[in-house]
């Protein structure tokens, strides 16, 4: 099948420190794909490169087919590429719902609306949006709550329903879980796998029995380059994968 | 329109046909309301990019002065035998709208101190050009004597200079002194607030405010934020032109002073102490500065100093302004705007979709 | 030719200025984070403070009380007020110090009236010095290697001491400031008091050569954000390379083409800030939207 994000070559250097170099990646549609590696390994700048945060020094990015390598993060979002940021990134001062709804808008209006007389509450559409975002997280309770008072857990899940109301196609997660309680962490992974059944997933995580538990296939990225690509299984056996991990000092994240 | 429109619009029009009769009443004379009306639009005008969009601008008098000149050039140049108001406030308007789209493409790109500085920059530049412009702006002296605009509603041509019937107010005394100037500028005011009012409450205001709250989210849901600070821009720009052009013609005279520092220093003042972020805040920080300014003047020379004393406690005490705190979003306001700015380093060069943090997998805590 | 070598001169002489100022402003950014408009305040009050005791006592007892009145001045401003502001956002900054600008305007226009006033050169240097092919004031030339020799004195406090290692790692990074902890706050008002004390040293110093009124603060202030700008805010080298560079273009632009003499250092400014927007020297890295 065709894929639906692929890079090739792609690389990033920041001065003479290559973060990221030559990845060729391949995600397919439906696919729920993780992205794993000891610190360092230029996950987090492979993220970046995806979402359009960070321009690449080289290489190509193409989402279905559309060359998006100098395509901004902006306009990323409106062919449905979205993230939801590391460390929850809302409007504090809003509701949980209208955070969504900010977000809803933008997938309905586009980039730039000009609507300087007509108010955004007329528009059923956002609000339908922005409520289905919010009950495929389980936030519907919290809707009326200032996003600023919530929990962490519920920060982050919030900001994983405000990327979810852009109505995206591929939805980029930024370690979904860190900083969650066992609790908390075991919810979501129980929402990503929903999510997963309806769009193509992209998790970047730290937490390896989420990753083993929930993925459909695994790239392991090791001093900015891909090591391996497999299934959970295959990379879980794979000697170079193990040596990666053992042989560095990130031994205790095999076990995280 | 809606109801709440109406009940808007009917209680401002009340307020602003009170106005120069309060003023009368507290020793301001008729021109003064006029000049009241005017500045607010301006000032109006700059709220809507400090307040809204969250740029300081320290520029905004090249607006104001530059819709000046445009609408004094429009006019002796263009119909000095047919001089028409409409048509050289409009043109002027227009012009102050694509010189802020210029000015703007530029600028909009920039935060905090770099953007307060290149707007300082840029009517600096335009203020020694229009003074060294020689016979075209009339150099150091500005110009004069531009023909009485007359302004044609449907068959007649209205003289904006003549007087308004004087009106008793038994033991307050007559107001005998307002002319239809006063009529004229008091209604382009209401319209002003009005369209103020709908643009905040505006899908565009909305998406406004949540770019000023947090860019870098806006950026990831897929609102164009510089397109959105630029029509702020555009919009703010055209607002305080079209004040400029207004005041030129009310004076008949416009000068370099209206490009001044002094007067884009002046727009923040009248918005910090009204109010920023209130639709009536630039109004009455207009009013009351204005005000003070030529009661006070005549009084004691200590009145600037009292207007900078009154700026810097209306900062550390009521950062809402005048309006902001009696409307009781005093703690609101301020987390609005200040809170939402804090977010961005104090250098305000804060790349939005910056790259710093992203540069190399770097430990945290998260990862025990 | 001759009056190109005088305007060239004389750019020194301006830019210098401008250096000494748009230092202050870079310390003082760099360590407390505050961008200070009403750093041009702390010039004009030198200036007024050397207007009346250089009238009285002499030069030398003008240019000893100048900084320390200002840097006790700025002291107490820190204390009072701006200290509150420290950590908030650049446009409260903005607006908090713009608003003390004009206030100190305002008084000194209350105190020593609105007109231009000079106090004229001491005996000692008030002929002209032969350089080269052109006679050129001695006070000026004096009044440059002072600066010069101050400047000096500023970057080895900056490079050789504690306070200048707060100032150094200030700019660098702000975390590692708070790591240092301990007396950060009282080193932070030295370094605001050694910023204040410079303007108002150069102030007294300047006004045999240009007049004094309330108004100056902001005619040297704007030029010398013009030069942080351009230099990179907080960066020493930086304010120098900017101070002499805007201070040689204003002044070879008024012989070589007058009319565009105030212009063209706002030109300069807008295009760094389009093409470097973190300045010539500046470090920190500034990205325009994507």
């Amino acid at each position: 099948m065709d894929a639906i994000l692929e890079t090739r070559g792609l690389g990033k250097s920041f001065g003479h420190f290559a973060a990221a170099a030559d990845i060729d990646f391949r995600v397919a549609p439906g696919e729920l794909r993780a992205v794993i590696g000891p610190n360092g390994a230029g996950k987090t700048t492979f993220f970046n490169l995806i979402a359009g945060t960070i321009a690449p020094t080289s290489g190509t990015i193409s989402f279905k087919e559309r060359d998006v390598t100098r395509t901004s993060g902006t306009r990323r979002v409106h062919f449905g590429l979205a993230k939801a940021f590391q460390t929850a990134n809302l409007y504090g001062d809003q509701t949980v719902h209208q955070n969504c709804r900010l977000a809803a808008l933008a997938h309905v209006q586009g980039p730039f609306a000009p609507q300087v007389f007509r108010r955004s509450k007329r528009l059923r559409t956002v609000d339908d949006i922005a409520e289905r975002a919010l009950s495929r997280l389980e936030l519907d309770e919290l809707a009326d709550v200032r996003a600023g008072d919530l929990s962490h857990g519920d920060k982050k899940r919030l900001d994983i329903a405000v990327a979810l109301a852009t109505e995206p196609e591929i939805l980029l997660l930024d370690e979904p879980v860190a900083g969650m309680s066992r609790d908390e962490a075991r919810k979501t992974e129980a929402l990503i796998r929903r999510l997963a059944s309806e769009m193509t997933v992209l998790i970047i995580e730290h937490d390896m029995d989420l990753i083993m538990g929930i993925s459909d296939s695994i790239t392991v990225l090791h001093q900015g380059r891909v090591l391996a690509t497999g299934t959970p299984g295959e990379i879980r056996e794979n000697p170079n994968v193990q040596e990666a991990y053992l042989g560095g000092h990130s031994q205790e994240e095999m076990h995280a | 329109m809606l109801a709440g429109d109406v009940r808007f619009l009917i209680f401002t029009a009340i307020g602003l046909a009170a106005f120069p009769l309060a003023l009368h009443a507290v020793g301001g004379y008729g021109g003064l309301a006029t000049q009241i009306c005017i500045l607010s639009v301006a000032a109006i005008g700059f709220n809507v990019l400090l307040g809204y969009a969250g740029m300081l601008s320290y520029g905004h008098a090249m607006f104001y002065g530059g819709g000046g000149y445009l609408a004094a050039i429009l006019l002796m140049r263009a119909m000095p035998a047919h001089p028409n108001l409409w048509l050289a406030v409009l043109g002027a308007t227009i012009a102050t709208a694509a010189l802020a789209l210029a000015i703007g493409s530029v600028t909009v790109r920039l935060y905090g101190i770099y953007f307060a500085l290149l707007t300082l920059a840029f009517a600096q530049m335009v203020f020694f050009i229009v003074e060294q412009g020689g016979e075209i702006t009339g150099g150091d002296d500005g110009l004069q004597s531009f023909p009485n605009a007359l302004l044609p509603i449907g068959p007649w041509s209205i003289d904006l200079t003549a007087p308004v019937p004087p009106i008793d107010m038994g033991p307050l005394g007559t107001v005998s002194d307002l002319k239809l100037w006063y009529v004229f500028a008091a209604i382009v005011l209401l319209l002003v607030l009005w369209f103020t009012r709908a643009l905040t409450r505006s899908q565009f205001g909305e998406v406004l405010g949540a770019i000023r709250e947090n860019e870098e989210r806006s950026l990831f849901v897929g609102f164009n934020a510089a397109t959105y600070r630029l029509a702020a821009f555009a919009i703010s720009g055209a607002l305080t032109g079209f004040a400029g052009a207004m005041r030129a013609l009310y004076d008949g005279t416009v000068a370099v002073d209206s490009l001044g520092i002094d007067r884009s220093g002046s727009f923040v003042i009248y918005t910090i102490v009204g109010g920023v972020q209130t639709v009536f805040g630039p109004v009455v920080g207009t009013a009351i500065i204005v005000y003070l300014e030529n009661v006070l003047s005549g009084v004691t020379p200590l009145w600037r100093l009292i207007e900078g004393l009154i700026f810097i406690a209306a900062i550390v005490f009521l950062p809402s302004g005048i309006v902001g705190t009696l409307g009781g979003r005093g703690k609101r306001g301020r987390r609005a705007l200040f809170g939402a700015l804090r977010a961005r380093p104090a250098t305000g060069v804060a790349p939005p979709a910056g790259p710093a943090p992203a540069a190399v997998d770097v430990p945290r805590e998260t990862n025990a | 030719m001759e009056s190109l070598i005088e305007a060239l001169l004389n750019g020194l002489v301006l830019g210098l200025i401008y250096v000494a100022i748009a230092v202050g402003l870079t310390i003082v950014f760099g360590t407390l984070r505050l961008v200070n408009f009403a750093h041009g305040a702390f010039y004009a009050v030198g200036a007024y403070v050397g207007l009346v005791l250089a009238g009285r006592y002499g030069l030398l007892a003008a240019f000893v009380a100048a900084p320390i009145a200002v840097a006790a001045f700025a002291v107490l401003l820190d204390r009072l007020v701006l200290r509150f502001f420290y950590g908030k956002d650049a446009t409260s900054q903005l607006l908090l110090t713009f608003g003390i600008a004009l206030v100190v305007e305002e008084a000194l226009r209350l105190i020593f009236g609105g007109t231009t006033q000079r106090y004229p050169v001491p005996d000692a240097l008030a002929g002209s010095f032969a350089l080269g092919p052109i006679q050129y004031p001695a006070y000026r030339l004096a009044f440059a290697l002072g600066i010069i020799a101050m400047l000096l004195v500023v970057w080895l406090i900056i490079e050789r001491t504690n306070y200048g290692l707060i100032v150094r790692a200030g700019i660098r990074d702000r975390i590692m400031v708070q790591l240092l902890g301990g007396n950060i706050r009282r080193a932070s008002t030295i370094v605001f008091a050694i910023g204040a004390a410079i303007a108002g040293l150069v102030g007294a110093a300047a006004s045999p050569i240009y007049s004094v009124n309330p108004t100056v603060g902001f005619s040297f202030l704007v030029p010398s954000f013009v030069v942080v700008v351009v230099g990179g805010l907080g960066s020493f080298w930086g304010a120098v390379l900017g101070g002499l560079l805007i201070g040689e273009l204003q002044s070879v632009t008024t012989i070589v083409f007058p009319p565009a003499s105030n212009v063209v250092i706002y030109l300069c400014m807008a295009l760094v800030l389009l093409l470097r927007p973190q300045g010539l020297l500046g470090e920190s890295e500034v990205i325009r939207q994507s």
